[in-house]
């Protein structure tokens, strides 16, 4: 292999913007998911519900946009549902006490069900539905700054919802280290006690946080239904609600770090789509390989982070 | 004068007990008030109540000569209340700064005015001459430290009454004389402080008044140079009681437990036993004084078996077991106190009787076959229950439900019913009050009455130096030097826990002699 074949497969691959640009928008969902675990992993709650929760929002996006006519009463749909679900959600598991795994698992099974189940009643099909009453998120030009070279191209041309999602890293991002309420949020998490002492509601604050979190999910869920596809298609989450969970982690809890994680997730998912079309690996290898991949990578630098941690704490003592 | 805190007829009723009975107690402005009583005696129920934690079935409360009423714990914090928690209640990742204005950071609009936050706790710091570095993370600090950050933010919060709960349990004793000297500035600029503990030299030391509580009432207030120890003590427990520890002199025999060089690593596969050797008779206890950290954990963990020894040998009664597994160190004759009651001594979900059976469930009479014999497990539980007067309304009941004394009690209980040859027991009266420490005492010099070889590891200098015959005193993981207990005095004590003196000379002469052989080869 000499170096232009190289540079070709790299250009083809890795450095052109189409797959820059493909990479932030499959990016997208994971960096939602994210928020969602963030949220709740900042408040001390253990929240596996993210990948129902992203599929409720899907379903009700697809619904209000189709019966309504509009992208934006999609958004509202998926918010709405996202809402009422962490609701639930956080009644059960933290006024009523209901273990808090069993509550997640709980969900995640009635999502999956009710989501076929609704496809079914309301829409008479089954496996998925597309319609051309549904209205999507189209591409947004950024007036000015489309005009700028590569920069413009790589910052326009996305639908809404990817820039509301790189707004909700930055405004979490001020939100928890910079507010008052980020603050409670943050000590209800770490300290429950320090926080209730000091007159902070823990429940109230935790009670919002799940809330939350079925918001960013949901968001996820709108992204993949209304923003990524037009309609919905049965799991269509397919398992980014727990790789929300990894990128959390592996962003140590903090939004800008789960945002480039999710960019692995996003990267791999298009290098997939790219080699998919090429036809040169069996399909079925090529729709592992984010997860396969994202997983990998996030546990290799996690241990290895803890185990520069471990050292650094030896050292000082 | 007025009044600080007035409170009237207080009564707080848990199922099965009451924690206030009737209780009056009031705290003048400006004074320094120690509340003391044993585990159990209503103390922190009164200050919870006060504190909003916790509302009484009746009783009224005044703050500065005004009725009030406290229903949660930001009334009470509104009121000029703060408290300082035996457990601290701080956000380790959170700065200095972050956790004294948590729950009232200034504000510049919907973001939080760091600045001005940063200004105020360098003011009230200066103001009361408690010194802390803003922007220091809580992990970091020393435990000495984090305390007066919760002093600061109760000041942040505006509070005029202080509640400190047992604060020098956790201190040493440098620390603790930092705190007092806290405490007095405090009530100089106009602080009122109750002052929960249950050491009287710290009671006499520190307080104007003294307000002794048992059994969920007030036995008595005083004027603190209007008593002393031993009243205060017959006030806490109900009768007299021995401060100091009686006992006859040893009668040592063969010699049960003998260490040989011993080596053993940390958590951190780091030596923390270097090259230790000792010995432990029938019939006395030896003494092992010294800062903790010396190694005493490991020492311990490696003779009972719960750490691999490194190098070296444990001897028991003539048999090496140095590697033998915990069971069979267990049948031949070696009991253990941990020093950590609350993670090794028990388990806190278990019921009394299988904390007490644990040693013994596979024996007869217990044991029958494959089964347990339920009858016998209540029997044997509830004989031990009565014969180490551990307080409880059930063998049945949780050990997390008693007080640390009752839980010490049924580890002692449970340890002693075996009838050990080798009984070892590490810092056996940490966080226990005056009655229960007078009974683990006896309880020691008991067992060796009865011919046990007894292993105190402490490190309450006054502790070792009451109960032993013999002491070594262990520095980075050697023995420093030894002195029967009759002839120790705490200044040469200190001086070997402290490094100085004793086998320094020794340890350093051996290494040096390495050196030279070293050389010669």
């Amino acid at each position: 292999m000499d170096g232009s074949v190289l540079l070709d497969i790299l250009s083809r691959y890795v450095f052109n913007i189409a797959n820059i640009q493909g990479m932030l928008r499959l990016a997208t969902p994971v960096v939602l998911a994210g928020l969602c675990a963030l949220i709740t992993d900042r408040a001390g709650i253990l929240n596996i519900a993210g990948e129902g929760m992203i599929l409720l929002g899907a379903w009700f996006a697809v619904a209000a946009s189709y019966f309504f006519g509009s992208s934006m009463m999609g958004l509202l749909g998926g918010i709405v549902a996202g809402l009422v679900v962490g609701a639930l959600f956080a009644l059960f598991s933290l006024k009523f006490r209901a273990h808090i795994i069993v509550m997640g698992i709980a969900i995640n099974i009635f999502a999956d069900a009710a989501t076929i189940f609704l496809t079914r009643s309301v829409f008479g099909v089954a496996g998925g539905f597309t319609d051309p009453k549904i209205v999507g998120f189209g591409a947004i030009e950024i007036p000015f700054i489309k005009d700028i070279p590569i920069l413009g191209e790589l910052l326009s041309g996305y639908t809404f919802i990817v820039y509301l999602t790189w707004f909700l890293v930055a405004a979490t991002a001020l939100f928890l280290y910079r507010t008052p309420w980020g603050f409670h949020l943050r000590a209800v998490g770490e300290n429950p006690e320090a926080a209730e002492t000091m007159g902070i509601n823990v429940q109230r604050i935790r009670f919002l946080a799940v809330m939350a979190s079925g918001v960013f999910a949901a968001l996820a869920g709108v992204y993949l239904s209304l923003g990524h596809l037009q309609g919905y298609v049965d799991k269509m989450a397919a398992g980014r609600g727990f790789i929300g969970m990894a990128v959390n982690t592996f962003g140590g809890g903090a939004p800008l770090g789960v945002f480039l994680s999710s960019l692995l997730f996003g990267f791999v998912d298009m290098l997939g789509f790219r080699l998919q079309a090429e036809r040169i690996i069996p399909i079925y290898f090529v729709s592992m390989m984010p997860y396969i991949v994202t997983l990998a990578a996030l546990t290799y630098f996690t241990i290895r982070r803890e185990n520069a941690r471990k050292r650094a704490a030896t050292k000082k003592a | 004068m007025t009044n600080a805190v007035e409170m009237i007829g207080i009564r707080k009723v848990y199922p099965g007990v009451i924690a206030n009975n009737n209780v009056n107690f009031s705290v003048a402005t400006g004074e320094i008030h120690a509340l003391v009583g044993e585990n159990g005696a209503g103390k922190s129920t009164l200050m919870n109540v006060l504190f909003g934690l916790t509302r009484p079935e009746e009783g009224q409360i005044f703050i500065n000569g005004k009725q009030v009423h406290i229903h949660k714990n930001s009334d009470a914090i509104a009121l000029g209340i703060g408290m300082v928690h035996q457990s601290f209640k701080l956000v380790p990742s959170f700065t200095v700064t972050e956790n004294i204005t948590l729950g009232g950071e200034p504000r510049k609009g919907l973001l939080v005015d760091r600045k001005a936050a940063h200004d105020n706790i360098v003011e009230i710091s200066k103001r009361f001459g408690l010194q802390v570095d803003p922007d220091a993370r809580i992990r970091d600090l020393p435990v000495g430290v984090q305390q007066r950050v919760e002093i600061l933010k109760a000041l942040y919060h505006n509070a005029d009454i202080l509640i400190l709960d047992e604060p020098t349990a956790v201190l040493t004793p440098q620390e603790t004389r930092d705190l007092f000297g806290v405490i007095r500035s405090l009530v100089a600029k106009g602080k009122t402080v109750i002052f929960i503990t249950h050491k009287f030299n710290e009671v006499m030391t520190i307080s104007d008044r003294v307000t002794v509580m048992r059994d969920g009432k007030v036995v008595e207030t005083k004027d603190t140079k209007d008593t002393n120890p031993t009243e205060l003590a017959r006030m806490m427990v109900g009768r007299d009681v021995l401060l100091r520890v009686d006992k006859a002199p040893a009668n040592p025999k063969d010699v049960v437990l003998e260490v040989q060089d011993l080596e053993v690593l940390d958590n951190r596969n780091l030596k923390a036993v270097r090259g230790l050797s000792l010995q432990v008779r029938a019939g006395e206890i030896l003494g092992i004084a010294g800062v903790e950290g010396n190694g005493q954990r490991e020492l311990v963990e490696a003779i009972v078996g719960l750490r691999p020894v490194y190098s070296g040998k444990v001897v028991m009664q003539g048999k090496e077991i140095t590697h033998a597994s915990v069971r069979q160190r267990r049948d031949d004759g070696i009991s253990c106190v941990p020093e950590d009651r609350y993670v090794r001594g028990v388990a806190l979900r278990a019921t009394l009787e299988d904390n007490l059976i644990v040693e013994s469930y596979f024996k007869e009479p217990i044991g029958r076959g494959m089964l347990i014999d339920l009858n016998q497990v209540t029997e044997f539980s509830q004989n031990l229950i009565k014969k180490f007067d551990v307080r409880t309304p059930s063998s049945k009941v949780t050990a997390g439900a008693l007080s640390g004394g009752n839980m010490q009690k049924v580890v002692l209980a449970r340890e002693l019913s075996l009838d050990p040859t080798l009984l070892i027991v590490a810092q056996p009266t940490r966080g226990l009050d005056v009655g229960s420490i007078e009974f683990v005492h006896r309880t020691i010099i008991e067992a060796r009455d009865r011919g046990a070889a007894v292993l105190l590891v402490s490190a309450e200098l006054e502790e070792i130096m009451s109960l032993s015959d013999r002491i070594n005193v262990v520095y980075e993981g050697r023995i420093m030097g030894e002195v029967s207990g009759a002839e120790a005095d705490e200044e040469s004590l200190g001086l070997w826990m402290a490094g100085v003196g004793g086998n320094a000379e020794a340890a350093h002469e051996a290494s040096s002699e390495h050196t030279a052989e070293t050389l010669k080869g």
